[in-house]
């Protein structure tokens, strides 16, 4: 694992333990490997965006959050609340690149969403034409 | 402020008040840090401080405890 994906899983690992402590959760990681999965990109790519690092393009954008929010809710990385863990993270992402989105339709959609029918690649999608 | 040395099982103990540790917002399982002074032959109590590492910026931490508590009712929901 690189530097920057260490980082991130901590960073996600901060975030799911401020949930569950404001959320009364259970804390801790359920399955470490489902989370390496989250941040590691195909091609060595990594979950950048998470970090704020600023990306050259909104496609690139869209195709990190389509794979993380397929794998941190298919792979269930965390003892609890993985959904709000999602959800928080996308919250302060779209802040953060100063997307215009609707807060109440991403949080229905991470509630709703069913990963054995819909891909990274349909999350994107879904970002993509919801979030500008 | 006098404290009196007690037992605690086969350990010794001293009772902290509850003024000194309201003030200090210590509950229990809080961790403390213990430093003694040999010389001086004094023991000081401190809050343990915790630092963030380096490599973080304590602004995007705080950003997104912000974010938890601006939209809390909306993420309270989310995995019930």
């Amino acid at each position: 694992m690189t530097e920057s994906q260490i980082r991130q899983i901590k960073f996600l690992s901060y975030v799911n333990w401020l949930v569950t402590e404001k959320f009364n959760g259970d804390q801790g990681i359920r399955d470490l490997n489902a989370l390496k999965t989250v941040v590691s990109l195909p091609g060595n790519g990594t979950l950048s965006c998470v970090l704020g690092e600023r990306l050259s393009n909104r496609k690139d954008l869209y195709a990190q959050l389509g794979w993380f929010v397929y794998y941190a809710i298919e792979g269930e990385p965390f003892n609890s609340k993985n959904r709000t863990t999602v959800l928080l993270v996308l919250l302060w992402v779209l802040k953060y690149y100063r997307l215009e989105f609707d807060a109440d339709e991403i949080a229905g959609f991470i509630k709703s969403l069913d990963p054995l029918k819909h891909g990274n690649s349909d999350i994107s999608l879904w970002f993509s034409s919801h979030c500008s | 402020m006098k404290r009196k040395i007690i037992r605690v099982g086969s350990s010794k103990g001293v009772l902290l008040p509850r003024e000194v540790t309201k003030a200090m917002n210590w509950d229990f399982g809080a961790e403390i840090e213990l430093t003694i002074d040999e010389e001086k032959r004094d023991v000081l109590l401190k809050t343990l401080k915790v630092s963030v590492p380096d490599e973080y910026e304590i602004d995007h931490l705080r950003q997104i405890e912000e974010t938890m508590n601006d939209y809390a009712d909306l993420l309270g929901g989310t995995d019930d």
